[in-house]
Parts: structure tokens; sequence; C-alpha cells
């Protein structure tokens, strides 16, 4: 994304491949600069985080700044894209701060490729949360997760996917009662109800032989408009991504704008580590100009689980803080006020 | 007012409409996902060089029900006056109304772009940019029936490879491109549609055999970390080694003719 000439490529390249490896903020291959992450940062959303990789100590400024925010709304199953059981949708916007150089159509392109690698991973049917749907058949949840990028200062991945998944993470879904409307019959005391989904039609007035069809469930309400519902599904699911940049012979982590620049060749990783099961790899591009070979890929994705576990067991501890600090905290602060 | 009519060229239809419903669609869904092949076999590729007479290189690929037009123009003087001092390379592609089961708006989408990045991903190595500073070669990709995603990027970056062999635009390789995807525990070679959305996991791979390097690996959908990773590419990489000879064939057979 920086344009940068010649002479600076090849004198990134030289110290990187030089005897120790040489970054220009002095950090080794495989280090990450500082990250920076805090949830329930948008009220009005369901779940948000924000992310920065790369925070000035001084002024909190600079560095890679990521927001998601995820959101519910409820859509009809049947006709349009809706589908049984809910769907996520993501998309990523680029704000014109973080990319002040581009054309708007190239910051559009740009703000395109990114939303596609982001959907292609989390909207994947095979990574589906199973309490996204309402009435089966009828309606479901739809779950937004907008991504803003406000400045890039490389890695953008990176901090793309842990907002994402600290968002997702962080999202409640409203607990949903199904309701039924029956008209009123003579001897029947009680007209419309609200009943569980489960709960079995009583007596059925009439006939035995009655072929009419039952009255099926219709419409939902939300029992508790206060409630902020139910912890979202699939939180072993959600991936973390590792940017490897790749040079012939070495490849080294979140890389600057300049590293980025300096580099022909990306490869995007994206695990999941369930508790109990292996890991999952949910994703993997290459991009970039160079090319790569199968000896090296293999030996890439073996070093990008590995890097992935930490930042997932990292990312972990500090999303279960957040949730300590929101709530548990939260309540005891008020307790000793 | 801005709903009525999207499309001022054309004539548009009623703004909601869907696909007419047939009494035995349920019995088509079933089979379709049965495959009549082995899952280590491709579906046979027929790839035509030399299709559209005034570009500069041009090819047809079909593969049972993917078919895809590609044309070739340059290298030709870039319209922007930012100097490169390598050429670059513009991958457009366009999904005909026709080519889909549902009728899709002829006004460029969201996904005919990932399909050019990809197919840009995929073929951007092996040409040899830097022998045209201050030129763009544009390539212009039709998709004029769609098998799947996944088919729709691995025969499009073979066509586009031998449009422009076809165009005499000086490459590094020529670059094979296959898809897999995993159903259950098996691996399923070059997808069908409805193989693909019954799948957990795809893989597409472009790679140059000759010079035994790969050039895009795209994968989605889940997979046990390395064990069927590994295996897909093994597969896959074996499988463009074919792919390859192919299309090295079919501009052969071409040039020969001519």
């Amino acid at each position: 994304m920086a344009s940068i000439s010649k002479a600076e490529k090849a004198y990134i390249q030289s110290s990187l491949l030089s005897e120790p490896p040489l970054r220009a903020d002095g950090r080794g291959l495989i280090d990450f600069r500082t990250i920076a992450l805090e949830s329930g940062i948008a009220p009005l959303a369901n779940g948000s985080a924000r992310v920065s990789i790369g925070r000035n100590a001084q002024d909190g400024g600079g560095g890679t700044e990521v927001l998601a925010a995820a959101k519910l709304e409820v859509e009809t199953v049947s006709d349009g894209e809706g589908v049984d059981g809910g769907r996520v949708v993501c998309s990523v916007s680029c704000s014109p701060t973080a990319y002040p150089l581009l054309s708007p159509n190239a910051l559009d392109d740009l703000q395109h490729d990114m939303t596609s690698v982001l959907n292609a991973t989390l909207s994947h049917p095979t990574i589906r949360p199973k309490n996204l749907g309402i009435l089966p058949g009828r309606k479901s949840w739809l779950l937004n997760l907008d991504v803003i990028v406000f400045s890039d200062a490389g890695n953008i991945f990176d901090a793309i996917f842990m907002a994402a998944r600290a968002a997702l993470w962080d999202t409640k879904v409203p607990r949903t009662k199904s309701v039924q409307y029956r008209a009123k019959k003579g001897d029947r005391s009680d007209a419309t109800q609200a009943m569980d989904m489960d709960v079995d039609e009583t007596a059925h007035v009439g006939s035995a032989l009655d072929t009419r069809q039952s009255i099926q469930v219709s419409d939902f309400e939300l029992p508790d408009y206060w409630d902020e519902g139910e912890p979202l599904d699939g939180k072993q699911a959600w991936p973390v991504c590792v940017s490897l940049n790749l040079l012939p012979t070495l490849h080294f982590l979140d890389a600057t704008l300049q590293e980025e620049a300096s580099v022909p060749l990306k490869l995007l990783v994206f695990y999941s580590f369930p508790s109990d099961a292996t890991p999952l790899l949910r994703g993997m591009r290459l991009l970039g100009t160079g090319v790569s070979d199968l000896v090296q890929t293999k030996s890439l994705l073996k070093d990008g689980e590995k890097y992935a576990r930490n930042v997932w067991v990292a990312l972990e501890g500090k999303l279960k803080d957040e949730d300590l600090r929101r709530n548990q905290k939260a309540r005891e602060r008020f307790l000793n006020r | 007012m801005a709903q009525s009519a999207h499309d001022r060229r054309r004539i548009n239809g009623p703004e909601e409409s869907f696909p007419p419903i047939f009494d035995d669609d349920d019995e088509d869904i079933t089979l379709n996902t049965q495959r009549s092949r082995a899952p280590g076999d491709i579906r046979p590729i027929f790839l035509q060089p030399g299709l559209i007479s005034q570009a500069n290189g041009s090819a047809y690929i079909e593969t049972e029900k993917t078919k895809i037009a590609c044309a070739v123009y340059g290298p030709r003087q870039s319209k922007t006056t930012t100097y490169s001092e390598k050429g670059r390379l513009n991958v457009e592609v366009k999904f005909t109304p026709f080519s889909c089961t549902r009728r899709r708006a002829p006004m460029r989408d969201a996904e005919d772009r990932s399909i050019g990045v990809a197919i840009h991903q995929a073929i951007v190595s092996s040409i040899r940019l830097e022998l045209f500073p201050k030129s763009t070669i544009d390539v212009f990709i039709t998709i004029i029936e769609n098998d799947g995603i996944e088919g729709c990027i691995a025969s499009g970056s073979l066509a586009a490879s031998t449009a422009l062999a076809d165009a005499g635009i000086e490459m590094l390789g020529l670059v094979a491109s296959c898809s897999a995807a995993i159903v259950g525990d098996e691996i399923q070679l070059d997808p069908s549609e409805a193989e693909a959305r019954a799948s957990t996991g795809s893989v597409i791979l472009a790679c140059m055999p000759a010079l035994d390097s790969i050039t895009s690996i795209w994968q989605s959908g889940q997979m046990s970390a390395d064990m069927a990773l590994k295996v897909i590419l093994l597969q896959l990489n074996t499988r463009c080694i074919d792919i390859h000879s192919i299309v090295a064939q079919s501009l052969l057979e071409h040039r020969k003719s001519n």
C-alpha cells in the first residue's frame, strides 16, 4: 500500500536477510507490536470490539486501528436470502482517513477485497452459530458484522480478524418466545396466549377425523425487553488470522507498511482451536506477485499454526478478562461505591 | 423514483420475480450431489485458443457445465499518467445474465470482482511484466455458464493463461489451476456447484507445473489443519501437471492448424 523506492525495498530486504535479522523497530521476526483490545465499545450494537496494533505508548495514537460491531436483525427465511437457522454477513469499510492517498474507486476496491476475505471465512456454512434461528422455516436472525478500519499501519488482516472474533465473542442474541394466535372457541376461556415452542397443543376441539391444518406458530416476541440475551454460540469456532510475510528463505509476522511493500508474497492463514479437538484450518490465502512451492507451503502451515495458537491463547485470555471487567468487577465497584 | 428502473438502458421486468418451481425439483437436487465420476477425476476439459479474432489472444474453455470465454488485449498503453516500471495486469470478469439459475443483473457485481482478484492472483506471477513498462495487459473474462465459483476460478485461470500464451505475451510458465472439495472424509476434485455447496471445505490451487511453483491457494471452509490440506495439495498438484499438458497440447494444435 505504501509506495516505496527500490533502494528502500532493497534496504529492508537485506536487513531482514542479514544475520541476525534486523527490523526498523528492533523487533524479532516473529514479534508482534503491542496489541490493545477493548470490547463493548458500541452500546447500541449487540457486540463490539476495538483492536489496535502498535499504538504509541506516549500519546495513544498511530498504529493499526480497527473497530468491529455485530448487529442483529430479523429476516424472513422463505423469500430472499434468509437461511433457516440464521446467517452471518460481514463487511469491511475503510475510512478515507486510513488511506488518504487512495482515490475513492481504489478505496472501494480495497474495501471490497477485505470484505471478501472476511466474508469467505466467517460466513461459511460450517461456522454458522447454532442459536440464530427464531421460528424454524420462517424467521431467523441475520448477524451483520461490520468492521471499520480507522488507520492502517500494517498487518491489517490480523487486526480485522481479532476485532471480528472479539465482537462475536461479545455478541448477545436476544431471547425470543414464539407466539401463536388462536381464535376464540366456544368454551375456551382465554384467547391470545403466548406459549413455549415445544409444548404440545392440548385437547383439540372437534373430532379426531378433523383434517384441517393445525394452527402454526406465526410470530415471536421478546419476553424481556431489557435482557441482552444469551451469548452467541460458537466462541471456539471464530478463527484468528496470522499473516506470514514471505521472503524466499524466511518469513516474519506483523509487518509495518514499508515492510509489507518490500515483500513480494504474503500468506494468510486462519486457524481456530476448539478446546477438545485438533486445530481447524478455516481459510488460507496467498496474496502478492511472488510464488511459493509445496515444501514451503507445508512448513509455513505448521509455523502458522504455532503462531496462531499463541495469538489465540492470548486473545482468549484478554477476552475473558474483558468479560470479567465489564460484568463482575463492574458489579463489585457498584456495590462498593 | 430511484426504485423503479435501476437500469435505464434496458426494459426492466417486474421488481420482484422468482424462478418457477417445478414439481420434480426435489429429485433433481439429490441426483446432482451423487457423483458420476471417481473422486479423483476431473471433468473433461475442452480448450480452444484463438476464438476471438479481434483480440490479441483469446481462449474458450468448457468443462461440462462451466463455459468461459477469455480475451486478452495488450500490451497497450496505460491510460493512467502515473509511471509504472512494471506492466499492469488488469483482469475483469463478467457474468452473463443467463449464466446462473437465477438471472444476474447485468451491472457489475461484488462477486465479479472477487473472481477477478482470484484469477489475477493466479496468473500475475507468470507474466514477465518487467518487459512492459507503462503498459497494461487487459484480460476480459466472460462467464457464459456457471457451475460453482471454484470451477469458475479454476477454469478462468486456465483460459486466461491460454489466452495470454495465444497473444504471444512472454510468460515464465503456463498456469494450471484445479479445485477440490471435502465432503465428509472424501476429497472430490473439480466439484460442481451442488457438490461444493454440500461440502465442508474447498481448495482452489493455481500453480506453474513447469517451474514447480504455486501462484495461488484459496482455501475456505474447515479442514483438520494439515492432514487434509496436504493431501489435497498433493492431489491437486499432480492433477495440475496433467492439466498443464492439456493446455500445452491445445496451444500446439492451434498453432499447427494455422
